[in-house]
């Protein structure tokens, strides 16, 4: 691990000098790369790989940085070599493009659907009480009330 | 109302489980194996790795095929591949076919590669990983033997250096190359 840690360091380092001076833009980095990119053997990104594969890729992205390629040139060219799949993120593009609205879409749908809810729930009015029953039926209760009508 | 409103939610809570069943058993089904001894390999066309055309697996039925997939970053690969070629020189005049197969690997690292180790039988590329998924590959060094009518007749999950495949591998080749 650190050896393969410090082959890409002394990579980066010996290809970085002499380009330095001639890159035009703000130079991308390794590590930011490393979160773009997926291992194809393992299904990860490459910052979270440590196999043989990967660490191919994280020379080739130093090398490429130390020519001064953007990050998109050298996500490009990955694709060029792997296919879309190398890429963590699905492109903005086509069918791929409902990886990004799907969640927007859900997450929206979710908000909608509570928002109705509570909405109803803080419009429901108190419903009445209803009237206490005795337990007595028509004529126990007139009797009851002509004895007690007795004592008033 | 609220009833209608309760149904429809139930009726979309539904529908999105079973949509989701769908997809499990669509997974599950669509699922890439290793073909099995016996059983007809995988067709492909490919591009070679010099850039020279391509390679169809069905336009060399009637030829026993070495398919050996392989990376530029795999140590085994490095170890096997004089012993490949040295296979290849001896049983390409019998008609078998050697096809090495690049596996998730960048195309200028495979080339010098091939240039390094002199490889001279034929280099095919697979960038997206859909022929080596179509055989199972999850690892390399693999090479499988096919007959002449395009069945697996070996498959050997490591490099054909190794002692336990040695002598598989010699005599799978020599069973393809006399059928």
């Amino acid at each position: 691990m650190i050896v393969r840690f410090l082959a890409v360091v002394a990579a980066a380092l010996v290809l970085a000098g002499p380009a330095a001076a001639a890159c035009a833009h703000p130079r991308t980095s390794l590590a930011y790369l490393e979160g773009q990119v997926m291992c194809p053997t393992c299904h990860t990104t490459l910052d979270q790989s440590d196999s043989a594969a990967a660490h191919q890729i994280e020379v080739f992205i130093s090398q490429k940085i130390a020519a001064c390629w953007t990050a998109q040139r050298i996500e490009s060219a990955l694709v060029a070599n792997y296919g879309p799949q190398i890429l963590a993120a699905p492109p903005r593009k086509g069918f791929d493009l409902l990886a990004w609205w799907l969640p927007i879409a859900g997450v929206l749908a979710g908000a909608l659907v509570l928002a109705a809810g509570v909405w109803r729930w803080s419009r429901r009015e108190p419903e009445p009480p209803e009237p206490a029953d005795s337990g007595l039926d028509e004529e126990t209760e007139r009797r009851l009330d002509d004895l007690l009508a007795r004592f008033d | 109302m609220t009833a209608r409103l309760k149904v429809t939610a139930q009726a979309l809570a539904l529908a999105g489980v079973a949509g989701l069943l769908a997809l499990l058993v669509w997974k599950l089904t669509h699922q890439q194996h290793a073909p099995a001894v016996g059983a007809a390999a995988p067709v492909f066309t490919l591009h070679r790795l010099d850039g020279a055309g391509k390679v169809s697996l069905a336009s060399l039925r009637g030829r026993p095929v070495v398919l050996n997939f392989w990376a530029s970053w795999c140590e085994p690969c490095k170890s096997e591949a004089a012993v490949l070629e040295r296979d290849w020189t001896r049983y390409h005049g019998r008609g078998v076919v050697f096809l090495g197969i690049d596996y998730h690997d960048l195309a200028p690292d495979a080339r010098s590669f091939v240039r390094h180790h002199a490889l001279t039988f034929p280099m095919l590329e697979d960038g997206s990983g859909q022929v080596t998924g179509s055989y199972g590959i999850s690892q390399v060094p693999e090479t499988y033997v096919l007959s002449r009518q395009g069945r697996v007749v070996a498959h050997l999950s490591g490099p054909i250096t190794d002692p336990g495949f040695a002598g598989r591998f010699r005599s799978a080749l020599a069973r393809a190359a006399a059928a």
